[in-house]
């Protein structure tokens, strides 16, 4: 009888490692950007106490934990979502969706809208969410990038936007 | 034609159409292996005599095992639990659903329950939990609007705890949807007003959302030609059958096309209106069809202009200037709600401040707007909206849809 070697799909480590840097810095950003801006914080606090989501690659990450501790301030936990009681999954099917998320060719709406995102918990938690992450992408990219993630770039004052930029990056690079 | 770099398209559900399509029910549940179907419907159904049609239709070939004409307006989980315990009892192999969005979502949970012998329906909510088909399941739809007879979703509320569960997965498509002139033929004009705008907002919303797709654009298109030309005249003359069974199909290919393409801002201020105010889904989305129209505008310009073909025919749209067709589309729109009015002797309401309730009160007082706009913020379907709205915007499209004013251009961000 012949015998037949189980093919593994393509680890793609290179990429892999991309969405996994990009996952890692988002999701502190987000902890800083729930601390610096008043939208973002708005948006955690109408979520329920300890509320936490992760959002990752399937079939096996890289994910990034985010939620809120006991004192309602929000935290990044990590990427194992291992012992957590996670309230909101948001999945992109696969590494290559992930990549056009992250290399910011399409944006959070295009990738629900093209299927690639499956959302699997309640739909306020998950607008809210979006919109957050949202606020820290215009936060994060150059104008001109930000604008091809989001649907409308919000017209904030240009010193309010640097501000908080510098303290966003400062929060998610060195945990300032 | 926009051409997106990657979409998924599906609707399994064999369609069956016609004056005495309902004759085929036996046929179709023979080749399902089925021998006895419960069937599930409500009061106003079964009192206008639509279940005894279809009991006519289906008798010398069939046994029913059970009818069950108690599903509530909205429908509730331990009605659910209940059917399913009669279906049990009687032995049943199969359902058909005749009945509006209720009746099918009550059917589909039942269904769930049958075929997983659950337990727990909590356990299947959400999107992938199915894993095999379910027993089969036949719907007749009773109004030309909400497109659930091709939909894979079914909502049932929990009212003791309070939860709204959705399961969404394509084992939950029927089978087979019945379309028969003699299921819509007794609606009265202003719910048929109502729920034919419901499928012209579905197809409309489908065709310049962010999901489009050419295979939703196709159903779409089609689903608003036959609209165009036959809600008004159906609304006017309500024995019209052949109008009657062109507007079934027209809100099963608009189903085809939202299922697919999703919705947008009108459907997520529409479902916000509905929760809040309790007004009637179909006349929400009449009221804000226009609206979403003006407020997108400006990313869909050249796809909203193409949409005048289906609505006004070759002349008016060959006729027509490329800038205007955008505007000719949403008073084209507007007009319709009008002609619907008139048509129905005043009973279609045009914008919110003449929506009455069953006492003839305002439905939607002018201070409810705030917290309808608050809610709007979490309803899901604004993901596939071209453009996007916050709290602010969502309440200058509900004043203007108020007053029953156009948006002014000037104040719509970009």
């Amino acid at each position: 009888m012949n015998e037949y070697k189980e093919i593994q799909s393509g680890s793609k480590p290179f990429k892999r490692a991309y969405v996994a840097l990009m996952l890692w810095f988002v999701g502190r950003a987000i902890e800083a950007a729930a601390r610096v801006d008043a939208a973002v914080k708005a948006e955690f606090d109408g979520l329920s106490p300890g509320f936490t989501f992760s959002l990752g690659v399937m079939p096996q990450g890289p994910t990034m934990i985010v939620g809120k501790d006991d004192q309602g301030l929000v935290r990044y936990r990590g990427w194992d979502p291992e012992g957590q009681k996670i309230d909101l999954k948001m999945k992109v099917k696969n590494l290559e969706g992930a990549i056009l998320m992250f290399t910011f060719q399409e944006s959070t709406a295009m990738a629900s809208a093209r299927n690639r995102l499956i959302v699997d918990g309640e739909v306020p938690a998950a607008c809210a969410i979006v919109r957050v992450l949202d606020i820290v992408e215009v936060y994060l990219l150059p104008k001109l990038i930000a604008k091809l993630a989001v649907k409308r770039y919000p017209d904030w004052s240009f010193g309010e936007k640097i501000r908080n930029r510098i303290r966003i990056y400062g929060g998610a690079i060195f945990g300032l | 034609m926009e051409l997106p770099g990657y979409y998924e398209y599906y609707c399994g559900v064999k369609i069956i159409a016609g004056h005495d399509a309902l004759e085929r029910i036996p046929g179709i549940l023979q080749d399902l292996h089925a021998r006895r179907p419960m069937i599930v419907t409500d009061k106003g159904v079964a009192g206008a005599g639509l279940v005894d049609i279809v009991l006519g239709a289906v008798k010398d070939q069939l046994t029913i095992g059970a009818v069950a004409d108690d599903v509530p307006p909205d429908s509730d989980l331990r009605v659910v639990n209940r059917l399913a315990a009669l279906y049990r009892e009687q032995d049943c192999d199969a359902l058909i659903a005749v009945g509006g969005g209720s009746v099918m979502d009550t059917a589909k949970g039942i269904n769930i329950v049958v075929s997983e012998r659950a337990d727990d329906l909590m356990k299947f909510s959400g999107a992938g939990a199915l894993k095999r088909p379910l027993k089969p399941l036949v719907a007749v739809p009773t109004t030309a609007g909400t497109g659930s007879e091709v939909t894979l979703v079914a909502v049932v509320k929990d009212h003791e705890r309070h939860l709204k569960m959705a399961f969404v997965s394509y084992f939950l498509l029927p089978n087979a949807s019945i379309l028969d002139s003699r299921m819509t033929l007794s609606l009265p004009a202003a719910i048929t007003a109502a729920t034919g705008m419901d499928a012209l907002t579905h197809a409309v919303e489908a065709y310049y959302g962010l999901s489009k797709n050419p295979l939703s654009d196709a159903t779409a298109l089609a689903a608003i030609r036959l609209i165009s030309g036959n809600l008004v005249k159906v609304t006017r003359n309500p024995s019209d059958r052949e109008a009657r069974l062109a507007m079934a199909n027209a809100a099963a290919l608009a189903g085809m096309a939202f299922s697919n393409s999703m919705v947008g801002m009108v459907h997520t201020l529409g479902h916000a209106t509905g929760s809040v105010c309790g007004v009637p889904h179909g006349v929400c989305m009449a009221i804000l069809l226009p609206y979403g129209l003006e407020y997108n505008r400006h990313k869909r310009e050249a796809v909203m202009g193409e949409l005048l073909f289906p609505m006004g025919g070759s002349d008016v749209f060959a006729g027509t200037t490329k800038e205007q067709r955008t505007d000719r589309v949403i008073a084209y729109v507007r007009q319709m709600n009008q002609d619907l009015h008139d048509a129905s002797g005043g009973r279609h309401a045009r914008f919110f401040k003449e929506v009455l309730d069953r006492e003839g009160k305002p439905a939607v007082p002018r201070e409810r707007l705030l917290d309808i706009a608050r809610t709007a913020l979490g309803d899901g379907s604004i993901f596939y909206n071209p453009e996007d709205l916050d709290y602010d915007d969502f309440l200058m499209v509900l004043e203007a849809a108020w007053e029953g004013v156009a948006l002014d251009p000037g104040c719509i961000r970009t």
